[in-house]
C-alpha cells in the first residue's frame, strides 16, 4: 500500500485521538500548574507549583496516595493468586466447555463498573445476603463490616478486575506445551515443583502484563472503591472526583491526576524493564 | 352580521393582551434542561416540559445529574453554553450569578417570579423550600430527638451523612456550632462538636442504602433534606422525621437558573415561569413534599403540615450565611476529610 493511503487511512483515527485525548489531557497537564482563586470559579493561570506543593506537603493526601497504592499491590497479588490455577484449568481441563468459561471471566469487563459494584453492596452490606445467611446460621449477631473498608473495596476491585489478570494468563499458558508439564511429572516431580519450576518460569510475560494490567486499573479506579468505600476509604481517583466535581477545584484535582498518572507510567515503565530482561534472558 | 363582526373584533383586541407569548413557533429549537433524575425529572416532564412542548413545538432535553456537575458545565461551557437552564442548589445559586454564569432572576421576563416570597429569588428563582431535619431510626429513638440528642455517648459512630461537600454536611455543621454555643463563622467549634459524634457509619450514595440501614437500627440518624425523606416515609415504618426547634432546621432551597448566554433564552424564560406557576408548584408540594414558592399557592392544612410553605416559617429556620461558607469550601473539605471522615 502507498504511504500515502496509509496515512490517508490512519488520518481519522490520528486526529480523534489528537481532539478527543490528546488536546484535553494536554489541557489538563497545564490546568495542573494553575490556581483556583479561593471563594470563586475563576482561575488564576500564572503557573504554579501549589498544588502539588499542597498534594507532597500533607499527610491526608500522602496518606491517600499510600492506601492507593498498596490496595492496588494487594488487588494484584489476590488477583494472580487466584487466576494462576484458573488459568490453567481452563487452558487444559475445560474442554468445550473452555469458550464458554473464557466469555464468563470476561463478563465483569463487560458489564461495566457500576451493575456488578451494586449487587456487590447487596451482597456485603449489613442487611445484605452474606450478613444474613450467617445471622440466619446463628455464627454471627451482629452484621460484619464488610463494607465501607479496605476489605470490601479490595473484594469489589478483584472482582472487577480478574479478567485482566486471567486472559493473559490464559495466553501464556497456552503457549506452554502440555508434554513440559507431564515430562516435569513422569520424572518424578511433585505438582508444586511442577508449577515453581517449569509453569511459573514459562508463565512469567503473561504474569507481568496481566500484573500490570490490574494494577493500573486498581490505581485509577473511581467507581468501586467510591460505592463499596463508602467514603471511608480514601484512594486518589476518589479525592480527585471530590476535588473536580464537588469542590470545583480543578487546578487541584487535575494535579491529583497527574500524581496517578506518574506512578502509572512508573508501574508501565516496570514492567517493560522486566519484559525485557526476561525476553534477553530467554 | 356586522354588529357580530365588531363584538368579535372588539373582544380580539381586548383578549390580545390575555394570550400567552406563546404564539411564536418554535419548532425544531430544543431547550436543554439540567436537573436532578428521579421524582424531580418525572414531575417536571408532566408539568412544565410537556405544556411548554404542546404551546411552543419545541422539544425539551433534560441533562440528569449533579448541581456540581452543572456548575462545572456552566464554568467551562461559559463562552458558549449548550445548557439554557439549570437547577441549582440555594448555595450555588448567588455563586452562579457572581461569576456571570446565570442571567439574574426578572419579573419582567419571567411574570411568576413575582409570585416567589420576597427575598428569596437570590441569584436565581426559588424554586423550592425545605428543611434540613433529623431522619431517625424509631427503634434507636422511642421519642422524636432535638438536635443535641445526637451526641448521647451511646449513639457515637452511628449517623450517616450525604458526601461533603454538601448543602447537607454544612447545614449539620451549622447546628454543630450552634450546638456548641457557636455559628458557621467558628469553624473550630462546629467541626470540633461534630467530631465528638464519631466518624459516620455510613457516607451514603443512595437515598435507598440509608434508610433501609436505618429502618434495620444500623443507623441511628442523618441530617437529611425533608423533600427526601417525606416522600419515602411510607415504604419505611420504622423511620421517623423531625423539624428540631434548637436550633431550628437549616433552610434549603433549590433555584432554577436561566444560564447567560443560553441558545434558547425565551424558551428557557417560558420554561422557568411554568415551573413557578402555581400549578407545578403544587404539585412540587403535594407529590415530592417540596414547599412551593409561588406565594398564591393554596395547600391543604394536611399537605401545609408537612412542607415548609410560608415566610414565618422560613424565618424560623437557621439560614446560614452560604456566601461565607461558600469561602471555605476547599479548606472545610479537607477538615471534613481528615477530622470527621478520617477519625
Amino acid at each position: 500500500m502507498k504511504p500515502t493511503v496509509t496515512a490517508l487511512l490512519v488520518a481519522p483515527a490520528v486526529v480523534l485521538m489528537f481532539g478527543v485525548f490528546l488536546l484535553p489531557f494536554l489541557f489538563l497537564v497545564v490546568l495542573s500548574f494553575w490556581y483556583q482563586t479561593p471563594g470563586s470559579l475563576s482561575l488564576d493561570t500564572n503557573f504554579t507549583l501549589a498544588n502539588y506543593a499542597r498534594i507532597l506537603g500533607d499527610s491526608y493526601f500522602l496518606g491517600g496516595l499510600w492506601t492507593t497504592l498498596w490496595l492496588s499491590a494487594v488487588v494484584t497479588v489476590i488477583c494472580l493468586v487466584l487466576s494462576l490455577p484458573l488459568a490453567r484449568w481452563i487452558v487444559r481441563r475445560a474442554g468445550r466447555s473452555k469458550g464458554l468459561l473464557i466469555g464468563l471471566s470476561i463478563l465483569p469487563l463487560v458489564c461495566g463498573a457500576l451493575l456488578p459494584t451494586l449487587g456487590l453492596v447487596n451482597l456485603l452490606s449489613p442487611l445484605g445476603f452474606i450478613n444474613g445467611l450467617l445471622k440466619s446460621m446463628g455464627i454471627i449477631k451482629t452484621s460484619l463490616p464488610l463494607l465501607g473498608n479496605v476489605l470490601g473495596v479490595a473484594i469489589g476491585l478483584v472482582q472487577a478486575f480478574l479478567p485482566l489478570m486471567i486472559l493473559p494468563l490464559i495466553t501464556a499458558i497456552e503457549g506452554i506445551p502440555v508434554d513440559y508439564e507431564k515430562a516435569a511429572m513422569s520424572l518424578g516431580a511433585p505438582r508444586l515443583q511442577v508449577w515453581r519450576r517449569v509453569l511459573l518460569p514459562l508463565m512469567l510475560p503473561g504474569i507481568v502484563a496481566g500484573s500490570l494490567l490490574v494494577f493500573c486499573a486498581s490505581l485509577t479506579a473511581f467507581v468501586t472503591p467510591q460505592v463499596l468505600g463508602q467514603g471511608k476509604v480514601v484512594t486518589f481517583a476518589s479525592l480527585a472526583y471530590q476535588q473536580a466535581a464537588l469542590v470545583l477545584d480543578w487546578p487541584f484535582a487535575s494535579a491529583l491526576a497527574m500524581v496517578m498518572l506518574a506512578f502509572l507510567l512508573l508501574a508501565g515503565a516496570l514492567g517493560a524493564f522486566v519484559t525485557r530482561s526476561l525476553a534477553r534472558s530467554a | 352580521m356586522k354588529r357580530i363582526a365588531c363584538y368579535s373584533a372588539a373582544l380580539a383586541v381586548c383578549l390580545l393582551p390575555c394570550l400567552p407569548a406563546v404564539a411564536q413557533d418554535y419548532s425544531g429549537h430544543t431547550l436543554v434542561v439540567g436537573t436532578w433524575g428521579g421524582d424531580i425529572e418525572r414531575l417536571l416532564r408532566e408539568h412544565v416540559a410537556g405544556p411548554l412542548e404542546a404551546r411552543t413545538g419545541a422539544k425539551v432535553e433534560f441533562l440528569l445529574g449533579g448541581s456540581g456537575d452543572r456548575m462545572a458545565k456552566m464554568v467551562a461551557e461559559r463562552n458558549r453554553p449548550t445548557m439554557d437552564v439549570t437547577f441549582q442548589n440555594i448555595y450555588e445559586a448567588p455563586a452562579a450569578l457572581q461569576e456571570g454564569l446565570v442571567v439574574a432572576p426578572d419579573a419582567a421576563l419571567v411574570p411568576n417570579a413575582a409570585n416567589v416570597w420576597p427575598g428569596m429569588n437570590d441569584g436565581c428563582y426559588a424554586m423550592s423550600l425545605n428543611g434540613l431535619g433529623i431522619a431517625y431510626s424509631k427503634a434507636v429513638f422511642p421519642e422524636t430527638p432535638e438536635w443535641a440528642d445526637l451526641w448521647k455517648p451511646e449513639l457515637k459512630g452511628m449517623m450517616a451523612y450525604a458526601p461533603y461537600p454538601s448543602s447537607e454536611g454544612d447545614g449539620m455543621l451549622g447546628v454543630a456550632a450552634r450546638v456548641a454555643g457557636a455559628d458557621e463563622h467558628n469553624p473550630d467549634a462546629a467541626f470540633a462538636k461534630l467530631a465528638e459524634l464519631g466518624s459516620p457509619k455510613l457516607s451514603y450514595s443512595s437515598l435507598d442504602e440509608v434508610l433501609s440501614l436505618m429502618d434495620a437500627g444500623e443507623i441511628a440518624a442523618a441530617p437529611m433534606i425533608s423533600g427526601y425523606v417525606l416522600s419515602n416515609l411510607q415504604n419505611y415504618a420504622g423511620i421517623g422525621f423531625v423539624f428540631p426547634k434548637n436550633p431550628g432546621p437549616v433552610l434549603v432551597r433549590d433555584m432554577v437558573c436561566q444560564v447567560a448566554n443560553g441558545p434558547e433564552p425565551e424558551l428557557a424564560q417560558m420554561f422557568i415561569d411554568l415551573a413557578l406557576s402555581v400549578e407545578t408548584q403544587t404539585a412540587y408540594a403535594n407529590e415530592l413534599n417540596f414547599g412551593p414558592t409561588n406565594s398564591q399557592v393554596t395547600l391543604s392544612s394536611e399537605q401545609s403540615e408537612r412542607v415548609i410553605d410560608t415566610p414565618d416559617e422560613v424565618a424560623s429556620l437557621l439560614q446560614l450565611d452560604w456566601p461565607y461558607v461558600i469561602a471555605q469550601r476547599s479548606a472545610w473539605t479537607d477538615r471534613w476529610n481528615k477530622e470527621i471522615m478520617g477519625q
